[in-house]
């Protein structure tokens, strides 16, 4: 495992082979025979099942959690709870008001699950050392957590009501600053912002709120050395462009982006990228090889910034 | 008022793990009570085979996406109130729904039923590959 060539590729930079991250999520839950519900609120399994699945993957690098309630949940949003998948948000606080109006505060390490990550990064942290695998932090981007905090309202005010907008996606590009800040306290060599609902809206709407919110938390984390990301999710092709130019060491993108359109915009702006194995296609429902599949990926990609992942 | 309801298919990967899928969904399913009761909708979670077969069915092409009447109309675009309204109107299957739905115009989303009408749409219910979801 390597994890100074997978910061190299996050970095943009050349590579003797392309590293690779499984973001495994819950899926390290369910190699360890627990519940996700039960690993995610237990710091010590939690460790476990990302240094198992660390192994077991042979990874380069490793996420401590892919769980994007976990801001929403230290600011006030109730959690609905599943065995086998993340937590869902199941209320809003800013619903009708603004966070300020209902008095939202800024997350300390006591609020919510924030606990339960530092422990079980302590314990990861030096077991993934070992294997030199890197531990990445991720948190929920501006406009993913602005959805959990006004609900889908918030996609209709980014045109009708925008100072409403602008003042719920600013506390959470603020939120993120800070989780970002944790994550580098926790020792993480890889944090990224995950903002998987910037790709459902226009690149103006993306200028307007999402890149100007990110940039806070890309300071934190740059400030403390360490390597920055942007993960993006679905048919994001009108804001790739916008994605390239947020200021982070690189992106990653999911399964339904051509990898090479992607590996391309990613050399024009200098930055590296990641993905994007077909999650759902090959490795859920069979559909394609996972074999073809992953030699198409690993043949798009090079060995010049890019990481081999499941998109 | 006519018997039968708006058709609307919502396209996802799984609206519980994918927050895109998932305010997508939430899109329909905090529309106001008054629309509620004119539509009938449901998640297709392509983690499982039927909605792999739903997708074929309505020609999807990317994820997530909201079909209205089997038209592909929201593809990676999570929607303003208006237009789902609009687009829910033009799409009536009489002319009083239509008339009735463009009256809602103004009232925006309502969510204190979410989780209730999440819940009856099937929504991060069948996420499994052997989900039924017929």
């Amino acid at each position: 495992m390597a994890k100074q060539m997978l910061i190299d590729a996050y970095r943009g930079k050349r590579t003797a082979k392309a590293p690779w991250v499984p973001y495994a999520g819950v899926h390290c839950a369910f190699l360890i025979n627990e519940p996700a519900d039960k690993m995610l609120k237990d710091a010590e399994l939690l460790a476990k099942g990302v240094v198992n699945a660390a192994k077991r993957y042979k990874a380069d690098g490793m996420p401590l959690l892919f769980d994007l309630s976990v801001e929403a949940n230290s600011v006030g949003c109730d959690l609905k709870w599943w065995g086998d998948n993340v937590p869902s948000v199941t209320n809003h606080p800013c619903s009708s008001q603004t966070p300020a109006q209902v008095g939202l505060k800024m997350p300390t390490k006591d609020s919510g699950r924030w606990p339960v990550i530092y422990e079980a990064a302590k314990i990861a942290k030096p077991q993934l050392e070992e294997i030199d695998c890197a531990m990445m932090g991720l948190f929920c981007g501006p406009l993913t957590l602005a959805s959990h905090l006004a609900g889908v309202r918030i996609f209709t005010d980014v045109y009708k009501h925008k100072d409403f907008a602008h003042e719920v996606i600013k506390f959470a590009g603020q939120i993120g600053a800070v989780a970002a800040q944790f994550y580098a306290d926790m020792g993480c060599d890889i944090i990224a912002i995950v903002d998987p609902v910037a790709s459902q809206i226009k690149s103006a709407t993306f200028k307007e709120f999402v890149a100007p919110n990110c940039k806070e938390a890309i300071k934190v984390i740059h400030d403390a050395g360490k390597t920055s990301s942007f993960f993006i999710c679905g048919d994001a092709t009108k804001v790739m462009e916008d994605v390239c130019q947020l200021g982070t060491h690189g992106f990653a993108i999911d399964e339904q982006l051509n990898l090479v359109f992607i590996r391309d915009l990613a050399r024009k702006y200098g930055v590296g990228f990641g993905g994007n194995l077909k999650l759902t296609l090959a490795l859920s429902l069979g559909l394609l090889s996972s074999r073809e599949d992953a030699i198409v990926s690993l043949a798009a990609g090079g060995q010049h910034g890019y990481t081999f992942a499941p998109g | 008022m006519a018997d039968r309801k708006l058709k609307i298919d919502v396209l996802t990967l799984d609206s519980v793990q994918c927050a895109a899928c998932g305010y997508m969904m939430e899109s329909i399913a905090a529309l106001p009570k008054d629309v509620q009761e004119m539509i009938e909708y449901k998640e297709w979670s392509i983690k499982n085979k039927d909605s792999v077969a739903k997708f074929i069915e309505l020609k999807g092409k990317v994820l997530p996406t909201i079909c209205i009447e089997e038209d592909l109309v929201f593809e990676s675009i999570i929607p303003q109130y208006e237009e789902l309204i609009d687009e829910m109107a033009k799409r009536a299957p009489s002319q009083a729904m239509k008339e009735r739905l463009i009256s809602l115009r103004d009232v925006g989303f309502e969510f204190d039923k979410l989780q209730e009408n999440l819940a009856k749409a099937g929504s991060g219910l069948s996420t499994r590959t052997d989900s039924e979801r017929k």
